[in-house]
């Protein structure tokens, strides 16, 4: 193979060289940046939120009669919801993972208030939120119906029992297993107690960018307000059926209140990762446009490069070079020219990272993108240069003795 | 060594068709120094290309050095040129990006000679024509009789059984062309075979035989100074 | 000589079409990609209300934890707590001053085929309306006697009053919100700052409220806010009387201020108020205190969002490779023409008129290559609508002005000029005899 050579006469006439690789350096920083972001990006938004997004739907009813008897239309609600065909269970709470709005408290390990707590997502249920939500309660028990409290606005203490997400019991207690947390007792609000009786495999808390979204208690606590979001969770394949039957219901039910909001857990799951998705989106596109770009370009300057050596083929034939042997040297050619644009890209990529570390908080591209990432290209180079070294091969022998 | 009977060469377009070479004849042995010579026009070109194996012919037999090459497909053509041709054009054809060392060193690749090989033969044939020192040059930075001895150089680098001159003094004044011509004669007092085509008469005289060509046919070949030549 | 070469131009871009196309093409992909993003930041670090952004400052206690900085590294709360917002407001330093929160009311239409809906709100004191410049269609907002006395007054916007009033003038009318009457005392006109800057906290790019009501009767009522809610210890007392006097932050405060000794006075005033809180116990941090006017407190809070910066870091690379490609089609294109070139220097023409000659057709490229990428551009921002499009905001974001019509077309030129430079510089390098001997 006529590296040497090839080497040497690139060195003399630089400007395809360096304009191809150069071209073929810049899209490979931005190709390995961009799918490092959609890659970060797509992880995030798979992430299961621990509850049964497929049959979850919810609503807010929002009463304003001032003199209304909260506590009675809630219990009233939650009866006829959830005796209502198709339904299997529904509960009345604060907010619901990826919701982008609720509550979160910190949970200390020993009272005080000087200690440092740790933020955890507060659900307030009763003892069928566990079974609306379809969260997987993997060791310890459920609340029992006369453990849960009506509370209002006034009402400021807090329960003694609580169920944690594995999440929550990891950060809390790093170096045990999860089940371990089991009959510990927990701060909140810096001195109140909460003993730990259950513990739930998963259930994400409402801002899917936290760092704590993991970390989820069930508070034993029904909240009356003259708004209240109510969760129902339907039999597999009833909820689109269901939804405006409930809605009906509730709304026709003769109190002064308004029902609005209603949503399913998969639309909250969608405009949760609205902008995340869209981003994926458009950097694949500009990733497959980019490709697209650099591959016609380099098919532009190569048929330049091989139009501009006509002659050159031509004494190359007569001088005993067999088509192949042609179609190798352009083939070679390029791949060179490639090989220095994917080195150049390769750290034009790790320094383009860096900065977007740095600038705007990403994360770090995983380090098989950059191998991946410089196949590629190679594949693209050569790729392009084939329609133009295949045209070279055709140049005819008989173009040596022709004068000028 | 070099056999051509009855070669005719016809082109082809929708409207015309052209006889570039109508029955040509031509018998080369070993060691002679031939030229071709004749008007533009005449079918020089054609018969150089063919004798090159650049181009194919459309009847007639070509035997080069006992095999016939009728019939050879591009690849084995390339292969054969490669082996037994030596090619000196009228504008050197050298690579210009690719210095001296480097331009010997095409052909010599296509033979699949390894890399001390190589640099034996290029080495040796640097000497010969007295350009060993400007072995990292590029051509740009020779002058026009350096550049030729440069290509006749590549050409015997692979010792072909014979060199296929075109016009070789073409570009050059007449003090660089007497030096080239002198080289050739020189290298073909060595033994090699050397076919010349020009349109120069006085170049012609170089030769010990001369072939003229008019209209595609060989015309009166004059057999001419064979010992003067052979001894000079 | 100027029009003879852009004649030139444009007579060797018809004999070149294909690579004369390739050429805008590359510019104006490059192009549209990058002023779509361009466009997207701009609109969004856009300045909300010029004519007084310099006037009106945010205000930020750090009342926060004494063991945990309310936002690394040492960043003060962005919301202020009922206590500081209202001492603050009494102690009236500032030339204006306003205090607000977001909450929602319940509006109960007359007439029984008109339902009750829920209307965003916010409970806000009289200075809202003059400090912020809010455009009213009728009447206007109310005065600190309404604030004082607990008026049942309402400011409504435009659709609402199309919808409750058929949108007449309904100055003066009542309008039953949670089954009160409150009296109508102004209806809005259009009103869009983007961002929506008052308010960073609960959603820059929202609309903004459709209903303003005074910040006492909000009170009275024991509304509590439906933005963020914050506290890093728990409410002492019971109750909403608790929670008013709670550490928790809820609300937010802006002052007007003119001039840089004004600021310096009312930061001096802040950091002895804080003095005095610590005094009774409170504000266990050091002083933090931080006043910022609109521009300020938009970068601060980071309002373009982080991907829209991202993006246009990637966009300018982008146009970084379809230059790299007009380069290599412009050396194409004086290849093709250097027989052309090397004539005319034969004939008399100097290196500089060679380089003219192909600056201003680089230039003429660039121009088409502008115009043709405003409609790149217009077509990219389609995209983003129908790939953000569930975002209330994209609308606003997606509209196109003259400035950047114009910045597409200078960006066009300018990189083609830049582009042409290499082979230009070529062109002109080309002698004229070693052409003449190949025609």
């Amino acid at each position: 193979m006529e590296t040497g050579p090839i080497l040497r006469a690139l060195m003399h006439n630089k400007t395809s060289f360096i304009l191809i690789a150069l071209q073929i350096a810049v899209t490979m920083a931005i190709m390995v940046n961009a799918i490092g972001i959609i890659q970060e990006r797509s992880i995030q938004m798979s992430r299961p939120t621990g509850v049964d997004e497929a049959n979850i739907f919810y609503l807010k009813s929002v009463v304003f009669n001032a003199a209304a008897n909260y506590e009675a239309q809630i219990t009233e609600d939650l009866d006829a919801i959830r005796n209502s065909p198709g339904v299997r269970n529904a509960v009345m709470t604060n907010t619901v993972p990826l919701q982008g709005g609720g509550w979160s408290s910190e949970l200390q390990l020993e009272p005080g208030v000087d200690i440092t707590g740790t933020g955890v997502a507060m659900y307030f249920v009763d003892e069928q939120g566990i079974d609306t939500f379809g969260v997987n309660l993997i060791a310890g028990r459920n609340f029992d119906a006369n453990e849960i409290n009506w509370h209002d606005f006034e009402t400021n203490d807090w329960p003694p029992l609580g169920i944690v997400t594995v999440g929550t019991a990891e950060e809390l207690y790093p170096d045990e297993p999860a089940e371990a947390i089991l009959g510990k007792t927990i701060y909140v609000n810096s001195d109140e107690p909460v003993t730990i009786i259950g513990v739930v495999e998963r259930m994400q808390a409402a801002w899917n960018s936290w760092s704590g979204v993991e970390r989820s208690m069930l508070v034993p606590v029904k909240r009356g307000s003259s708004a209240v979001r109510y969760v129902i969770r339907t039999e597999p394949g009833y909820r689109d059926e269901v939804m405006p039957q409930i809605e009906d219901m509730l709304a026709s039910s003769g109190s002064d209140r308004l029902i609005r909001g209603m949503e399913t857990m998969a639309d909250t799951r969608k405009q949760s990762y609205l902008e995340d998705a869209a981003m994926v989106k458009l950097l694949t596109f500009i990733v497959v446009l980019l490709t697209a770009i650099t591959g016609l370009g380099i098919v532009g300057l190569a048929s330049f490069s091989v139009a501009r050596r006509t002659k050159q083929i031509g004494t190359r034939r007569a001088l005993g070079a067999t088509k192949p042997a042609i179609l190798r040297y352009f083939m070679l050619e390029n791949f060179i020219i490639s090989s220095t644009g994917v080195v150049g890209g390769a750290m034009l990529a790790i320094a383009l990272n860096i900065w977007m570390v740095e600038a705007f908080n990403l994360q770090r591209i995983a380090w098989y993108l950059i191998p991946a990432a410089m196949i590629t290209l190679w594949a693209v180079g050569q790729l392009a240069v084939f329609g133009p070294a295949r045209r070279a091969t055709n140049v005819p022998p008989a173009l040596a003795t022709r004068s000028v | 060594m070099l056999v051509m009977k009855d070669i005719s060469k016809i082109y082809r377009t929708d409207t015309v068709k052209t006889h570039a070479l109508r029955q040509f004849s031509l018998f080369v042995d070993e060691g002679e120094f031939v030229s071709v010579t004749g008007p533009s026009g005449s079918g020089k070109t054609t018969f150089l290309n063919i004798a090159g194996l650049l181009e194919e012919f459309s009847s007639g037999v070509y035997e080069l050095d006992g095999r016939n090459v009728s019939g050879l497909n591009d690849y084995d053509r390339s292969i054969l040129r490669n082996e037994k041709i030596g090619f000196i054009f009228q504008s050197f054809n050298l690579i210009p990006d690719l210095n001296i060392f480097d331009n010997i060193d095409v052909p010599l690749r296509y033979r699949g000679f390894k890399s001390a090989e190589r640099r034996k033969r290029i080495d040796s044939m640097l000497e010969m024509v007295g350009l060993g020192s400007r072995a990292k040059h590029l051509p740009s930075q020779l002058s026009g009789g350096q550049q030729q001895r440069v290509a006749i150089a590549r050409a015997l680098a692979g010792e072909p059984r014979f060199l296929l001159a075109d016009e070789p003094t073409g570009n050059l004044d007449s003090h660089m062309a007497e030096s080239v011509m002198d080289l050739l004669t020189e290298i073909n007092a060595d033994g090699t075979t050397i076919i010349m085509v020009t349109h120069e008469p006085s170049l012609a005289k170089r030769a010990q035989r001369n072939i003229l060509v008019h209209d595609g046919r060989v015309s009166d070949a004059e057999p001419q100074l064979h010992l003067a030549a052979k001894s000079a | 000589m100027f029009s003879y070469y852009v004649k030139l131009g444009l007579s060797s871009i018809r004999k070149n079409p294909i690579l004369s196309s390739l050429m805008v093409a590359a510019i104006a992909v490059g192009i549209g990609a990058c002023m779509t993003v361009i466009n997207i930041d701009y609109i969004m670090s856009g300045n909300p209300i010029p004519h007084r952004s310099d006037l009106l400052y945010h205000v930020q206690l750090d009342s926060w934890d004494p063991n945990d900085a309310y936002d690394d590294p040492d960043r003060p709360p962005d919301q202020v707590t009922y206590l500081d917002g209202t001492a603050l407001l009494a102690a009236g330093e500032a030339r204006r001053q306003v205090l607000s929160y977001k909450t929602g009311r319940v509006i109960e239409p007359e007439g029984d085929d008109l339902r009750p809906f829920q209307a965003d709100s916010r409970s806000t004191t009289a200075g809202f309306f003059a400090m912020f410049d809010v455009p009213f269609l009728y009447g206007s907002g109310w005065d600190k006697n309404a604030d004082d006395n607990e008026e049942f007054v309402v400011v409504i916007n435009k659709e609402i009053n199309e919808r409750v009033f058929g949108g007449e003038d309904s100055v003066g009318r009542m309008l039953t919100m949670n089954g009160e009457p409150y009296r109508v005392s102004g209806v809005l006109d259009t009103w869009d700052p983007m961002p929506k800057f008052y308010d960073v906290t609960n959603g820059p790019f929202n609309q903004v409220e459709e209903v303003y009501f005074p910040f006492s009767v909000s009170i009275a009522h024991e509304l509590g806010s439906r933005g963020n809610t914050s506290c890093w210890r728990p409410v002492d007392g019971d109750g909403y009387a608790g929670f008013l006097g709670s550490e928790c932050i809820w609300m937010q405060f802006w002052v007007e201020l003119h001039g840089e000794n004004e600021r310096q006075a009312y930061h001096a005033f802040l950091d002895a108020y804080v003095e005095s809180q610590k005094a009774l116990g409170r504000f266990p941090r050091p002083m933090n205190n931080r006043l910022n006017n609109v521009m300020e407190w938009m970068s601060d809070q980071e309002v373009v969002d982080k991907d829209v910066r991202v993006l246009l870091g990637l966009a300018f690379l982008f146009l970084i490779v379809c230059l790299l490609n007009t380069i290599g089609l412009l050396l194409a294109k004086v290849t093709r023409r250097a027989g052309d070139i090397g004539l005319r220097r034969a004939l008399g023409a100097t290196r500089r008129a060679v380089f003219a000659q192909y600056i201003v057709e680089a230039g003429v490229i660039g121009l088409a290559g502008g115009i043709l990428g405003i409609a790149m551009t217009w077509l990219g921002l389609q995209g983003i609508r129908v790939l953000y499009g569930e975002l209330d905001f994209i609308a606003r974001l997606i509209e196109m002005d003259w400035a950047v019509v114009s910045a597409a077309v200078v960006l066009a030129v300018v990189s083609a000029l830049a582009a042409a430079l290499y082979p230009t510089w070529q062109a002109c390098a080309i002698q004229p005899a070693s052409q003449l001997k190949a025609l």
